[in-house]
């Protein structure tokens, strides 16, 4: 709760300084902002809430972890895009008002504890991103992005609310653990109901058959916001579709298994296969995503949050860090894969990058997506056989295609360019490539 | 859900029906007209279809929850209509038309 008020704070002064047009002041007051709601999360995780508990959020168990996860990558995101924010000196403070207004939404939607905030949390998370890929004002493919995301994504909410109406029309209650006990799994109407719910959430994380989007709004928004959307409203939204499905309708499994079962190896096979032919970058990451959840949504049937946080801070790390050099590499708004040629041979720092993070995705040992991986299908496989070897044919898929990427970076190119790095770049791109080297060493804890 | 609504006469299945009706009326609006404008509206009639369903559900169960989350509908409804005319309106600046058809250079 604390976090979730420094933050809206932070957000609002953030505004307010942009008016004096200094970029520099709004991103040192976000970044302090930031740091005191990641430390204010701690201590929430650790004792607890400086205030008396909050009706319908609360931070507890594991949820506070998802709530780390996602401050930290809004804080590598508006350090790593500032370089981009600065360009437009009159919007700068709205890039960072927006960002953040989003994250207030996705934490209160990661700790939601009853529909009421678990809606808010969504509509306050997406709202912000619908203004934020269309914020290229004069630029076509930036506002048809932003259309295709805008009017998809309401047309999600809509049938959200209808699945919640529905839901509550079978039970009479709002309440997740209320929920958990009440819930009826022979009653159609909350069958239809709880469909409906995920078929928005999976919408929200752009997972298969609802992720027809995505590609196109990565495709046509800013790469900071790219980074924005394919992390920080991911991990968001796969936080609530575990907690739901493995807890509150926990009572629904036996109906929900089958079609997760379908989404999940929907996600991981069209994912790699359409990856396969992109020779767009951000399209590439597009498709890498969908799989990605698909691998994410395996944790559905053990319910383990510790896999999932750890898999999500492997995935989110590296997507990070690859956008961000999308972004250092981006000109003349071109974003073709052919641009990466040689960039690895000729700016041997943005090569190490952009190694350790492919590795990572195509889950080769020992970075944190390998670890990650193992854990999930070391679950999986007790009670779905069939399903890891599904995983496994669809990550020989994903490491092919990752590994002619990396050759592709580092062919020898003399006609790539030596780029000059800005400071906050390295210092990003450096925090990213620590924690996708490192970060699977937080399993032991 | 047979039970009949106190004071009107009119059975809950009439207004469960209505509100679904609305709901795919919206929703086929959404997936087959090309003018944005509609769209919007479109989109508005599926969520005042859930307004219709929750004020209903809420007089069945004799709660007020519902009537609460109708109001935070109503809200968000109107936040997202905001944001929705104001995309509309940088969409008809650089193309000069509303037609969604006309937005269609992403594309594998």
């Amino acid at each position: 709760m604390d976090a979730l008020i420094v933050i809206f704070i932070t957000a609002l002064i953030g505004l307010f300084v942009g008016m004096m047009k200094k970029p520099n002041l709004t991103l040192f007051l976000s970044i302090i902002g930031l740091s005191a709601a990641f430390v204010l999360m701690s201590y929430y995780g650790k004792y607890n809430s400086l205030f008396n508990n909050f009706e319908g959020l609360a931070f507890d168990s594991f949820h506070w972890l998802f709530a780390e996860l996602v401050i930290g990558l809004t804080l590598l995101i508006i350090v790593g895009g500032f370089h981009y924010f600065k360009k437009d000196v009159e919007h700068t403070a709205d890039y960072y008002g927006l960002i953040l207004f989003s994250l207030c939404g996705a934490l209160v939607l990661i700790g939601s504890e009853n529909f009421f905030m678990f809606f808010l949390g969504i509509e306050i998370m997406s709202i912000p991103v619908y203004v934020l890929v269309g914020i290229k004002k004069q630029n076509i493919l930036s506002s048809e992005a932003s259309i295709k995301y805008f009017f998809t994504g309401s047309f999600a909410t809509a049938i959200l609310l209808f699945g919640v109406a529905l839901v509550y029309g079978a039970t009479g209650t709002f309440d997740f653990s209320e929920l958990s006990s009440l819930f009826d799994s022979n009653s159609p109407m909350a069958i239809v109901g709880i469909l409906f719910v995920f078929a928005a959430l999976l919408f929200k994380i752009g997972s298969v058959p609802f992720h027809f989007w995505s590609p196109d709004v990565y495709e046509g928004s800013p790469d900071p916001v790219t980074a924005f959307m394919a992390t920080v409203v991911k991990v968001a939204g796969l936080t609530s579709i575990v907690s739901l499905f493995a807890y509150t309708f926990g009572a629904a499994t036996d109906v929900l298994l089958p079609i997760f079962y379908v989404v999940t190896i929907g996600s991981l096979f069209l994912g790699y296969l359409s990856a396969l032919k992109q020779t767009n970058f951000r399209r590439l990451m597009a498709y890498s995503g969908i799989s990605n959840t698909g691998f994410a949504m395996l944790t559905l049937l053990s319910g383990n949050f510790i896999t999932l946080w750890v898999f999500l801070l492997g995935y989110t790390a590296a997507t990070v860090g690859l956008l961000i050099i999308s972004q250092i590499l981006e000109k003349s708004n071109s974003d073709e894969i052919v641009n990466w040629k040689g960039i690895g041979y000729k700016n041997p720092f943005l090569g190490v990058v952009i190694l350790i993070s492919f590795l990572s995705l195509a889950g080769i040992p020992p970075f944190t997506g390998f670890f990650a991986k193992l854990l999930l299908l070391i679950n999986t496989y007790q009670s779905n056989p069939v399903l890891v070897y599904l995983t496994l044919i669809t990550s020989v898929i994903g490491a092919f295609l990752y590994i002619r990427f990396i050759l592709n970076a580092f062919a020898k190119d003399s006609n790539a360019e030596k780029i000059t790095i800005h400071p906050l770049h390295i210092l990003v791109l450096s925090v990213c490539s620590l924690v996708v080297l490192s970060g699977w060493t937080l399993i032991l804890f | 859900m047979t039970t009949n609504l106190n004071n009107i006469g009119t059975s809950l299945d009439f207004f469960v029906v209505v509100a679904i009706a609305l709901f795919v009326i919206g929703a086929f609006g959404v997936l087959t007209r090309k003018n944005m404008i509609v769209l919007l509206m479109c989109i508005e009639l599926m969520l005042n279809s859930v307004n219709l369903l929750l004020v209903t559900f809420s007089k069945y169960h004799g709660a007020a929850d519902p009537q609460v989350f109708v109001f935070f509908i109503v809200v968000v409804a109107a936040a997202e209509a905001t944001v929705g005319l104001s995309i509309l309106i940088m969409a008809y600046r650089n193309r000069k038309s509303i037609d969604i058809e006309l937005f269609n250079k992403l594309k594998d």
